[in-house]
């Protein structure tokens, strides 16, 4: 793609892990008819899951995993120093994803609860854009490898990111699934940003909305219709909950 | 037109003939069943007659993606150097659609005329149309279809065949020397004057069925005046811009396209995507302004396509009255309900001569 | 038993084989097929515009690609996306097409990094255009608001061609800052040898600023209006065509003698896409140029 006169450098890329499972950088090597074009395109500089090479200089940082130590806020500032664009890769940086399930209980009950008497470094689960400035976000849990790998092109040919700013029901529809309402389950679908392929709606399990928010959400409508199906507001609390996603319009309620 | 009846195991052995051949056909498939018990049917792939939920009331999403795929290729870039060319094909494989109702094949009527028949034809809509055989089955209709109001509870063309049930019979229009040469492999009949009038009782069991009456006259009027009825904001509000109606609807068309370049750089894909301009985005500009920013605003502008309609086809609606928008809406927003919203508040001004509340 | 339905080839159709020709409006053709141009010359006009002159490169696309003042084209940058652009240009330059592109989206803003000698590709023209003839031998009054120059250039070329034809010529231009003012160096060529009676405005000025500040309707009381005789082309945000189209029917000038040219999110050109529908009329088959009196008409114009 040099037909506009200018050629694409590579992107020189770090990716760092802070509380995550570490899912959202394997899906990175997902996708094996296009792995080759992709590395192609990335200096990978620092990246413990694919090299053992650690170097500063990165462009790109992929940020995963959401803060809930002291240490890596201090990690996390250092990246934000050497990175030109930082993203939040998935949806523990991006909103503090299941992580944050432990924010509902109180702090000591849940270390007590997983590691008896052994004490340890920890705090409430925050997302990364609390801590620093991000520039990018990438949601999914996990992250979608064709979304990263369009987003990955994107920035090499100096196009700008899209994201799709409807939500998952376009997609699910359009993969002529059931709606989960009528098999009687709340589904997050309505609300939450498509970009998934509807992949969880395609395998008759609910959307959890690990995508967040859809722009423009009808967030008001969406409680009534759960109401009006007499399905049960907690269970729809519960899983409004479940990725951390959702915080600000179930505050607005409140 | 040629008229031929058909009795019900013979046409079974004929669309069972047809299905297991090399062409890919599509009929209605009993997929789920609701919370409530009722079945759930889609236009799926079928292999033998007996996939086929000949009974079906109707599908959850209409048969228009067979013609109009959500997502479609429409031209490939080659990167060379500097330079890149650009090739452009129609690549359709026929396919066979068995038990569209009337409805949907109005719909694809009016797909015809607007991508057809109106300014630049569509060459990948015709490629496609072309390539799709049409069998059509008349059906009692659900409690909420009011295709009746919109006139399309009867089709007389845009079909290869039409089959209309006569108790063990189908009464068959055949509109295509290829159906025609196929049935002549099978047991057909001249009518008797027994099946016509079976016919005719059946077309008048069909029509007095209809349970949802829509008045749609003088609506393009009703919906000119109305532009900045209050009425587009109480419905608007309920709206959940999630394109689901569109993405169900047999006429909904619009759509969006975008270059998705490979990943190795060396080619780019032009797509299309079917829209609904439902969604948030419909009507943003580069640099950020969006015509219709509200959800009432973009609500009403898909009853304005759907009943006042474009130039584009004439003016007509392009609403066929199936109500699987108003069926799949988790927000309870039907044709029915907001159009008579609107003659509501049009006739209550009018008989109490107040004045039109104010824009909102 | 078995069936086997026939396919039919639509890629053997002869449609297929040929270049299309975008004034056939109700023929089945190519439709997304570009012509292939070079960017032959770029031009920076402002920080955030750009003119790039391109040249279509076969010469029978060449010439089948005629268009009207008003008219537009898709631009087509491959692995980029296209977007609808107003032909800035002279309808009589058959050699060079000319584009006045701001930096707004995606795919501008790929063509911002474009180098001299880059391919790309236009389809079209599509669109209503300016009535340039029914004008002929009336007094005409364009006016700009900002990047609205770009679509006003076509009709002025096409007046500065015909000069003789046409009586008085006023153009006003108004931009927000002097330093987004586009064309400058063109001003004193259309002053004093097409005999332009040129006024510009600007909304905020440096202190440096010599010429006028304010908003474009106060250019309205340097010019005379004959109103009888005088039409009107008003380009620019729709802001600024109501106020200024609102002064103008104070005036004495009739709706149907004031041409607007409308700008809407535009995915095919050619009616289908409905991204750019206003009210139930298509900007790009319908408009993108309409009398005001169908402006006032279409809903949500405005």
């Amino acid at each position: 793609m040099q037909h506009l006169g200018f050629s694409h450098k590579k992107i020189k890329i770090g990716s760092f892990d802070f509380t995550c499972c570490e899912g959202c950088q394997l899906q990175l090597a997902n996708h094996e008819s296009t792995l080759p074009a992709f590395l192609e395109l990335l200096d990978i500089r620092n990246f413990r899951e694919i090299s053992s090479d650690r170097y500063d200089d990165y462009d790109i940082a992929l940020v995963e995993g959401s803060i809930s130590r002291e240490d890596e806020i201090e990690r996390l500032k250092t990246i934000r120093k050497n990175a030109k664009v930082l993203v939040a890769y998935g949806s523990c940086a991006c909103f503090g994803g299941v992580n944050s399930l432990k924010n509902n209980f109180p702090l000591d009950e849940t270390v007590r609860e997983v590691y008896g008497d052994h004490s340890v470094d920890t705090m409430p689960v925050q997302r990364i854009s609390n801590i620093v400035k991000v520039d990018v976000s990438i949601p999914g849990c996990p992250v979608s490898k064709e979304e990263v790998e369009r987003i990955i092109v994107s920035i090499a040919t100096g196009s700008m990111i899209n994201f799709p700013k409807y939500p998952v029901c376009v997609e699910c529809k359009q993969r002529l699934n059931t709606c989960l309402f009528d098999l009687g389950e709340i589904c997050l679908g309505p609300i939450t940003r498509a970009g998934c392929d509807a992949v969880c709606t395609t395998g008759k399990t609910v959307c959890l909305g690990c995508r967040g928010p859809a722009e423009d959400i009808n967030f008001q409508s969406f409680m009534q219709l759960v109401a009006d199906k007499k399905l049960s507001l907690g269970d729809l609390d519960e899983k409004l909950r479940f990725y951390n996603c959702f915080e600000a319009f179930r505050n607005d309620k409140n | 037109m040629i008229y031929k009846v058909i009795a019900k195991p013979e046409f079974e052995k004929f669309i069972d003939t047809l299905v297991s051949g090399e062409t890919l056909s599509y009929g209605p498939r009993h997929v789920d069943t609701d919370k409530q018990g009722e079945p759930i049917y889609q236009f799926r792939e079928v292999n033998t007659v007996s996939d086929i939920a000949f009974d079906y009331t109707a599908t959850y999403s209409s048969a228009k993606h067979f013609l109009l795929p959500f997502r479609e290729n429409l031209s490939r870039f080659t990167f060379t150097d500097d330079d890149w060319e650009q090739d452009i094909g129609y690549e359709v494989k026929p396919i066979i659609l068995i038990g569209l109702r009337p409805y949907d094949i109005s719909a694809i009527n009016i797909l015809d005329s607007v991508l057809l028949n109106g300014h630049f034809p569509s060459p990948y809509y015709l490629a496609r149309r072309k390539n799709t055989f049409i069998i059509g089955m008349d059906h009692l209709p659900l409690p909420d279809c009011f295709s009746k109001s919109l006139n399309h509870h009867t089709v007389s063309h845009g079909f290869n065949l039409f089959c209309s049930d006569i108790g063990d019979k189908y009464y068959l229009s055949i509109n295509s020397s290829k159906a025609y040469n196929y049935l002549k492999e099978f047991r057909v009949e001249d009518p008797s004057y027994d099946d016509d009038c079976k016919l005719i009782e059946r077309r008048k069991l069909i029509k007095q069925s209809f349970k949802t009456d829509v008045e749609v006259t003088g609506l393009p009027s009703f919906l000119d005046i109305e532009f900045d009825s209050p009425i587009w904001t109480k419905w608007g509000d309920k709206c959940l811009n999630c394109g689901t109606c569109a993405m169900v609807c047999p006429t909904c068309y619009c759509y969006n396209i975008e270059d998705r370049p490979d990943t190795d750089l060396q080619g780019s894909s032009r797509q299309k995507q079917l829209y609904s301009c439902n969604l948030v985005d419909f009507a943003e500009v580069a640099g950020g302004h969006n015509f219709r920013p509200k959800n009432g605003d973009r609500l009403k502008y898909r009853y304005y396509h759907h009943y006042l309609g474009f130039a584009e086809n004439a003016n007509q609606p392009i609403c066929v009255g199936c109500n699987r928008c108003g069926r799949a809406c988790l927000a309870n927003i039907n044709p029915k309900d907001v159009i008579n919203d609107l003659r509501m508040e049009k006739e209550s001004c009018m008989i109490c001569v107040s004045q039109s509340p104010d824009k909102t | 038993m078995r069936f086997t339905i026939p396919g039919q080839d639509i890629n053997r159709e002869r449609f297929v084989r040929e270049i299309p020709d975008f004034h056939h409006k109700s023929e089945v053709m190519l439709t997304d097929k570009g012509y292939k141009c070079r960017i032959t010359n770029i031009v920076s006009l402002t920080e955030q515009e750009k003119l790039f002159q391109l040249r279509i490169l076969d010469p029978d696309e060449r010439n089948i690609f005629r268009f009207r003042p008003g008219q537009f084209l898709m631009l087509q940058v491959p692995g980029y996306g296209e977007v609808p652009i107003s032909i800035s240009s002279s309808t009589s330059n058959n050699e060079q097409i000319e584009l006045c592109i701001r930096k707004a989206g995606h795919v501008t803003n790929a063509l911002f990094y474009a180098r001299e000698g880059a391919h790309v590709a236009v389809r079209g023209p599509f669109g209503s255009s300016f009535p340039m003839e029914e004008m002929m031998d009336r007094n005409v009054i364009l006016v700009a608001g900002g990047l609205g120059i770009a679509p006003l250039r076509a009709p002025l070329f096409w007046i500065n061609d015909h000069r003789d034809r046409y009586r008085q010529v006023h153009m006003l231009y108004g931009t927000k800052e002097p330093s987004q003012m586009l064309f400058t160096y063109q001003f004193e060529e259309w002053r004093k040898i097409n005999h332009i009676d040129l006024h510009t405005i600007v909304e905020h000025a440096p202190k440096e600023w010599k010429g006028k500040t304010g908003m474009i309707t106060e250019l309205f009381s340097e010019i005379a209006i004959d109103h009888d005789n005088t039409y009107a082309i008003v380009c620019g945000p729709p802001v600024m065509f109501k106020f200024v189209c609102n002064h103008l029917d104070k005036q004495g000038i009739p709706m149907n003698r004031m041409f607007v040219s409308l700008e809407r999110r535009m995915n095919c050109g050619m009616g289908k896409c409905c991204r750019c529908m206003v009210g139930s009329t298509f900007t790009c088959v319908d408009g993108p140029v309409f009398d005001y009196w169908s402006v006032m008409n279409l809903k949500e114009a405005i």
